[in-house]
């Protein structure tokens, strides 16, 4: 079976950038990477098809087409499988909804998830219903991480993010700090990590790097394979890609998470 | 490219509903209790006349509150109480449009639970095109709990989608909008088809009847029988109908005996039995081809169940009686060419919790006007 992984965090932290970047250089590993975007922006896969929007299962399904493989998995970046779910504009509709019925299909009709050696499922930010665990709820994802920064606010959604997995008695395989920049950042979460029962995995430091290759429509691992921060995307990659025994989470208290991030 | 299906047209006129499918052939695999997860009013009315039939049916009744914050609990609750109160043998869980759309996994409520007896449970709502969706659902997850055969199954299947194709040709999902229609007088068309019968014409008489509704159209053909008896016209009468006990769920089969046997006793022989109770999409086939083969010099033909399964090929010069419980069937198997169609308005109710024939409007009018003649 594929590892079959999941990366949780707060809207704008920066899951997606690092979805494509980690699945990029699973490719320059040699690993089979297919990577499923969940978010109706469907903007998950863009910078590994140089920019290229691909059309999404929920567009097809709205137009009645009766959808096979081909119409829905694109090639990307050294044959990275990209799929992205789609939805509705925001404000009308229900994307989670979408989320259920596309994640159905794909199981039905796709190969690209289980003939593969990773699938990582971009998920949106907030898991405001319960479309948006469709992926972990229909078995799909043996191993969640969440990214987040050394901030109070993202480290709050991070928490409640570990309190949904626990309920779901889904287990967590690492936290990975994407960083702002802020005071003692690699230090907090690190101990917010040891302290909900986890590890963390990789501090990805601030570089404008990633905002250029991605305007641009690319990913750093192919715009800028040689960079520093190249580097770190690589490390996180091979360190998913090891083996590793995930636990569930056991969330902090606010009281503690406040304290937290005034180290 | 993407191959781009023909989009299916609008159709406005209600149809049945794909969540009362998957009870209706949750009922037919002898399930004892389900549950529907959604709100208290969901499915009311037909959830009420299954009880009639012994299955019970009990809801999680969902609120506004269960919407926002998810019913699991509820769920496993009221699993724990079917269990408790009713000690069942075989328990159904059935999805409902507000519970599908807001993600609730049915079997995670199942998995807390574990009860001791097998759970069928359908992640079904309301909209889907063909009602025939909630069918194949339930009998999905029945095959995955080894309830059915997987060659039960693709028989139920391939019925199925021949069962939504006699609806698009002629049936309820023919049109864009079909109008309810009561039909032609009962009183002027059984006087008509008496008129025939005293005159010496050959007819045929054509049971073609979806599962238990059967139980009611029978007694049409029961009555033209009879009366053809009466009038010493017996011999020209050739009986046909969908009563072959041996295939199909339990239930159909159980419901194809006790016809027969009503029959059987009131004297009524059936010359050719043209399919199973739940064969009505196909059995119409059957009957065309005998009818090719022996009959089709026949002066008319009174067919009633399904008329509209019943290709025109070989009846298209006889004079047509056809007896349905839609008033959305009237419209279309005019236009087929049927010269008489009678409706039975509410048949279906009447049909549920029934292990013998039961009369009807117009076997009744039938019998009526040849104490006259």
């Amino acid at each position: 079976m594929p590892k079959q992984i999941a990366i949780y965090g707060k809207g704008g932290i920066g899951k997606s950038s690092t979805a494509s970047n980690v699945a990029a250089a699973c490719a320059d590993e040699g690993y089979r990477v297919t990577i499923i975007g969940c978010d109706p922006k469907s903007d998950s896969s863009i910078t590994l098809l140089r920019g290229r929007r691909i059309p999404t299962i929920m567009d097809l399904m709205r137009e009645g087409i009766d959808i096979r493989e081909e119409d829905i998995v694109f090639n990307g970046y050294k044959g990275v499988k990209c799929v992205e779910i789609g939805g509705p504009e925001p404000g009308i509709g229900c994307a989670g909804r979408g989320i259920i019925v596309a994640i159905s299909l794909l199981k039905k009709i796709s190969s690209a998830i289980e003939d593969t050696d990773l699938v990582i499922y971009d998920v949106p930010g907030d898991i405001v219903c319960g479309g948006f665990v469709a992926p972990v709820k229909k078995g799909l994802v043996n191993e969640a991480y969440v990214l987040t920064s050394g901030e109070y606010m993202p480290l709050y959604a991070a928490n409640n993010i570990c309190k949904g997995l626990a309920r779901l008695e889904m287990t967590l395989n690492g936290v990975i700090c994407n960083s702002r920049g802020a005071l003692n950042e690699e230090k907090i979460v690190s101990e917010f990590s040891k302290e909900i029962g986890s590890q963390l995995l990789a501090f990805i430091p601030k570089d404008v790097l990633v905002q250029t290759c991605e305007r641009d429509g690319f990913s750093v691992i192919e715009n800028a394979p040689d960079s520093d921060i190249a580097a770190v995307y690589r490390k996180l990659a091979r360190s998913i890609m090891g083996k590793r025994d995930g636990k569930i989470p056991v969330p902090l208290d606010d009281k503690r998470l406040r304290e937290l991030t005034r180290i | 490219m993407p191959l781009k299906k023909e989009k299916e047209p609008l159709i406005m006129h209600p149809r049945p509903s794909s969540i009362v499918a998957a009870l209706y052939t949750l009922r037919d695999l002898d399930t004892d209790v389900v549950i529907l997860h959604g709100p208290p009013g969901c499915s009311f009315k037909h959830a009420r006349l299954l009880e009639e039939d012994g299955m019970r049916v009990v809801t999680t009744s969902l609120d506004e509150s269960g919407f926002v914050f998810g019913g699991h609990d509820v769920l496993v609750e009221v699993l724990e109480k079917v269990i408790e109160r009713f000690n069942p043998r075989r328990i159904g869980i059935v999805g409902t449009c507000a519970s599908m759309i807001i993600g609730e996994e049915l079997h995670e409520a199942v998995t807390q639970v574990q009860p001791d007896v097998p759970v069928i449970e359908v992640e079904v709502h309301a909209g889907y095109r063909d009602n025939t969706k909630g069918v194949v659902m339930a009998l999905e997850s029945a095959l995955a709990s080894g309830i059915i055969s997987e060659a039960e199954f693709e028989r139920q299947k391939a019925l199925l989608k021949e069962a939504t194709m006699v609806e698009k040709r002629h049936g309820a999902a023919s049109k864009e909008y079909l109008e309810p229609n009561r039909g032609d007088l009962k009183y002027k068309v059984a006087g008509r088809l008496l008129e025939l019968i005293k005159q010496g014409k050959k007819g045929l008489n054509i049971l073609n009847a979806k599962k238990e509704t059967a139980f009611m159209f029978a007694d049409i053909n029961l009555a033209v029988a009879e009366v053809a008896q009466k009038l010493n016209a017996g011999s020209n009468i050739i009986n046909m109908a969908n009563l072959d006990d041996n295939v199909g769920l339990p239930k159909n089969r159980r419901n194809a005996l006790e016809i027969k046997g009503d029959l059987k006793e009131k004297g009524f022989k059936i010359h050719h039995i043209i399919g199973g109770l739940d064969e009505y999409p196909v059995a119409g086939n059957t009957a065309d081809r005998i009818i090719g083969e022996k009959y089709k010099d026949y002066d008319f033909a009174v067919i009633s169940g399904v008329p509209h399964a019943l290709p025109m090929d070989n009846i298209k010069n006889m004079e047509l009686f056809s007896i349905t419980n839609g008033p959305r069937q009237v419209v279309p198997l005019k236009e087929m060419g049927h010269t008489h169609v009678v409706v039975e308005i509410d048949l279906h109710p009447k049909t549920l919790g029934v292990s013998h024939i039961v009369e009807s409007e117009f076997g009744a009018t039938l019998r009526e006007l040849a104490k006259d003649a």
